[in-house]
């Protein structure tokens, strides 16, 4: 049986004039969208320097050389190709919740991969869960999306989360700096601060898609509960009620902020998003408002 | 205080079983609950009670009694509890409106059905608006008209709908099916009321069972009153073309009086006579008049009374039929005298060269003569010729001597002559289904053959011979006759008389399975048969015939019979009552229980169960923190 598309063909129309954004200056191919600090070959004036031998006679101001009668080089604004990886988490603790997240998370993964691949990025898929699995690679249009789709789709859920692990793996896997969007919960029974610190201190540009469901963030049980852990399978018996929920709620936002503050410390994005919140409402939202996809 | 709609124990069954499934829900949502949770990082964060002291303590109790106690609310609201007693609650009541054809008669310028509709109605706006009443029509039988009904106007629709019917009334089966609505329909029997004239068969009164709950509201009917018992027509025995009619007459008033009765046949006077009865007597009279044709024969009293359907009755006489036979033969006077014995028979008589074999109605006779082609209706062979003879001839014989008749047979009933000598006589071979009529020591002589067409073969000429002179010649020919043609001999008797329970007398003690007793549309009628006493019921006016063998009788049962006495109970209430019956006195609460009932649930969700929907559906995303905007 075909399984259902991940994304419609009317979304995907509203997504052809958005653009993923960054903002650090990465070295990169010519032919990108995103101006560079780096000066090169493009078609924004930057800067003008002194001549020096061996520099491109095109270059040179000739209108100031005959006011100044000294050669001055104009320099140009680089639009370098960046390559966009996107870190699909598909751990156990995706599949929890009323709605499921990791369902979630690969819409707007497709969501994200088609907005690139229309504007001639690199795409990169990467799905993780306690180490780093077959990555896809996309790039050179919107034709490029239907494999990309395929991949997205066939991804199953398992294991739990070790981005130690993952964040090790992939800056030994990938060298390049880079666009780095992650799709996640976040939740790592460790920690998972330190590693996406390692990311953005290897030069990594951090875009954090903190994806949670309504029963994450409030739960609506009470009273007597067993609860096991989708990842480590470990228990826990507790009385809940309403002020143990309201510590609940208190520690999951104190948990969601101390991502935000990775994400934002590194001058990367951070957007939290609710399952509840439709993958339209996502894009052109809190998304849109960060700044990452414009 | 009481429960209308359900008894303690019910109640108390009905509360605890719900009680038990609340409680059982009540622990079945508090118990422990398994959920798969992404983290439970949180969960640690959150705990801070102890987790046994929770699980032995009820939580929520307050919503627990408050959802039994809304139970128990709602409950009683549909056991609809009363303050007061039970024996002031509503009550149901039978209401028997006669509608016997008596209830026709006029007194004044009003009929007296009209008078017990109003008694009846008058009776019905005294009782209290909660009793119910089931309204029962009673003539020979008890015909419910309504349930158990409190609606006021359907009740009196059903009174007002109500018409004299042409049957006498049966009070007991009124009573009993009253008493018998009461006991398996009835939530709390009230009254038993009965209205109308009360007149019944004479032989039926003292033997009648009242209930102790019964109330008559007589209604009084003219005294004097003079009409047919029973009216009769049926052909004479002795001469098929004379009728007789028999007339009986009642003077059902208190007075005597003179009354002149004239019988007509189509118009025609066919007889008077006087009658000069004393009080309740009762008389008959006769008349005997010829016709062979059909028509109406209308018996009449001379007289104006209040009750007229009794004093004309009209009978529909059919026409005398004749059984058409054709003889063929080259000797007609020797059979004619045969014929010309037999009433209801035309015979003719023609050579046999002039045989049609196309006749289609009646009987043909062959005498000594093989047609061409053999006759397509019933027919009489006499000394066929021995190789054209339909039934075959095994040999013939000289000077046969006839042994004896099959007597157990219609064909041979009566026939008793011996010693007949034959000088040339046929013998057939006898098939099977053929029933040999008279034999010899040589074989069959006389054969008849049943099917369709019926046969019967001579082999000796019976009036050539000997047997001329006997009894059994006519005899035998009649036998024949009336097994080919048993419709025409059948004897016709019509009976105007009223519908209910008719007795019919016969004249032999008769198999039942030969009788047929139908109604006027052909439908089977059931009936009994004890000695010589046929029984059937008919509860409606119409024509039912009873058919034994050679005899018919035609019941048109539409002649009203008013009924001789007047019932009266002298252990039942009589009269409208003076007051209500039935007060009521209890009030109704329900409405306010269930009203409080629905409040206790409406509470109860407002206070404890909306609390966990709410916290579900609290849509809150972090998005729209203010920290969040600062991305």
């Amino acid at each position: 049986m075909k399984p259902d598309p991940l994304i419609d063909s009317i979304f995907l129309a509203k997504l052809e004039r958005l653009a993923i954004q960054w903002r650090k200056s990465f070295p990169g191919l010519v032919g990108g969208h995103n101006i560079s600090h780096f000066a090169g070959p493009g078609q924004e004036f930057l800067d003008h320097r002194q001549f020096h031998h061996g520099d491109d006679l095109r270059a040179v101001n000739w209108r100031a050389y005959l006011r100044l009668e000294k050669l001055f080089l104009k320099m140009f604004q680089v639009e370098p190709r960046i390559p966009v990886r996107l870190l699909l988490d598909c751990s156990n603790s995706m599949t929890t919740g009323s709605v499921s997240k990791f369902d979630y998370a690969r819409k707007l993964a497709a969501a994200l991969c088609y907005v690139g691949l229309v504007r001639l990025d690199t795409m990169c898929i990467q799905p993780f869960a306690q180490e780093l699995g077959d990555s896809f690679l996309s790039g050179g249009g919107r034709h490029r999306f239907i494999p990309a789709v395929n991949f997205l789709q066939q991804l199953k859920p398992s294991g739990r989360t070790d981005y130690f692990q993952i964040a090790r793996q992939f800056i030994s896997k990938y060298p390049q700096r880079g666009l780095l969007i992650i799709i996640s919960d976040f939740l790592d029974d460790t920690d998972c601060e330190r590693p996406l610190q390692f990311l953005a201190d290897f030069g990594h540009e951090l875009m954090l898609l903190h994806i949670w469901d309504d029963e994450d963030r409030d739960p609506p049980w009470e009273g007597q509960l067993d609860l096991t852990d989708a990842e480590t399978g470990s228990t826990l018996e507790i009385g809940f009620d309403a002020a143990a929920r309201r510590n609940y709620t208190v520690a999951f936002d104190e948990f969601a902020k101390s991502i935000q503050r990775v994400g934002l410390r590194n001058s990367g994005r951070y957007v939290g998003l609710s399952t509840g919140t439709t993958i339209e409402e996502a894009i052109f939202g809190p998304m849109a408002r960060s700044g990452g996809i414009q | 205080m009481f429960f209308l709609n359900l008894s303690l124990p019910e109640f108390l069954a009905v509360l605890g079983s719900l009680s038990a499934g609340v409680v059982a829900l009540y622990l079945l949502d508090r118990m422990r609950k398994i959920h798969t949770v992404a983290t439970l990082r949180f969960f640690a964060a959150a705990e801070k009670a102890p987790v046994l002291k929770h699980r032995r303590k009820l939580q929520q109790p307050w919503s627990l009694l408050l959802q039994l106690i809304s139970l128990l609310l709602l409950l009683l609201a549909i056991a609809q509890l009363r303050f007061g007693s039970p024996a002031r609650a509503s009550r149901d009541h039978v209401l028997i409106l006669d509608s016997s054809a008596w209830m026709a008669a006029r007194t004044g310028q009003t009929r007296m059905i009209d008078q017990a509709r109003a008694a009846a109605r008058s009776y019905v706006r005294l009782l209290p608006a909660s009793d119910r009443v089931m309204v029962v029509r009673a003539d020979v039988l008890a015909t419910p008209v309504t349930l158990f009904e409190s609606d006021r106007q359907k009740i009196n629709q059903a009174i007002d709908q109500t018409q004299p019917g042409a049957a006498p009334l049966s009070i007991q089966e009124a009573l009993d099916f009253a008493q018998q609505a009461q006991r398996l329909h009835s939530q709390r029997p009230g009254e038993i009321v009965f209205v109308g004239a009360g007149r019944v068969s004479g032989d039926k009164a003292p033997s009648l069972s009242t209930p102790p709950n019964l109330r008559t509201i007589p209604i009084n009917g003219p005294s004097e009153h003079f009409g047919f018992r029973k009216v009769s027509v049926r052909r004479s025995f002795t001469d098929t073309d004379t009728w007789e009619v028999f007339v009986a007459v009642k003077n059902y008033g208190a007075k005597a009086r003179s009354v002149p009765l004239g019988v007509q046949f189509g118009g025609a006077p066919v007889g008077t006579r006087r009658f000069d009865l004393k009080a309740g007597a009762e008389e008959n009279a006769t008349f005997r008049f010829k016709t062979r044709a059909a028509g109406w024969l209308e018996a009449r009293l001379i007289t104006q009374d209040a009750f007229q359907q009794d004093d004309r009755a009209v009978l529909e006489l059919p026409a005398r039929k004749l059984l058409p036979v054709t003889v063929y033969s080259t000797e007609p006077d020797l059979l004619r005298p045969v014929f010309t014995a037999i009433p209801g028979v035309q015979a003719t008589f023609r050579p046999p060269a002039s045989y049609d074999a196309n006749i289609h109605d009646g009987i043909v006779l062959l005498d000594r003569f093989s047609p061409p082609a053999p006759p397509a209706v019933d027919s009489i062979w006499m000394e066929p010729p021995p190789n054209k003879s339909p039934i075959a001839v095994r040999n013939t014989e000289k000077k046969v001597k006839l042994k004896n008749w099959r007597a157990d047979h219609p064909l041979g009933a009566g026939l008793r002559a011996k010693d007949l000598e034959f000088q040339n006589a046929e013998v057939f071979q006898v098939q099977t289904g053929d029933i040999a009529l008279a034999e010899s020591d040589a074989g069959a002589l006389i054969v008849a053959r049943p099917g369709k067409p019926k046969t019967v073969v001579f082999g000796f000429h019976p009036v050539r011979s000997g047997m001329k002179y006997e009894l059994t010649t006519p005899l035998l020919f009649a036998n024949i006759l009336r097994w080919m043609a048993p419709d025409i001999f059948r004897s016709w008797e019509l009976t105007a008389g009223s519908a209910g329970t008719v007795d019919v007398e016969l004249e032999s003690e008769t198999n039942p399975s030969t009788i047929h007793v139908v109604t006027e549309d052909g439908k089977p009628l059931p009936f009994t048969v004890e000695g010589r006493t046929l029984r059937f019921f008919s509860g409606a006016a119409g024509i039912v015939r009873v058919l034994t063998g050679d005899r018919e009788l035609v019941y048109s049962l539409t002649l009203p019979q008013p009924g001789d006495i007047v019932w009266t109970s002298s252990s039942a209430k009589h009269g409208l009552p003076g007051r209500s019956p039935a007060q009521p006195s209890s009030t109704d609460i329900w409405p306010w229980l269930a009203l409080l009932g629905s409040l206790g649930l409406l509470t109860d969700w407002i206070l404890f169960g909306r609390k966990q929907g709410g916290a579900a559906a609290a849509p809150h995303t972090l998005h729209r923190l203010p920290w969040r905007k600062a991305s």
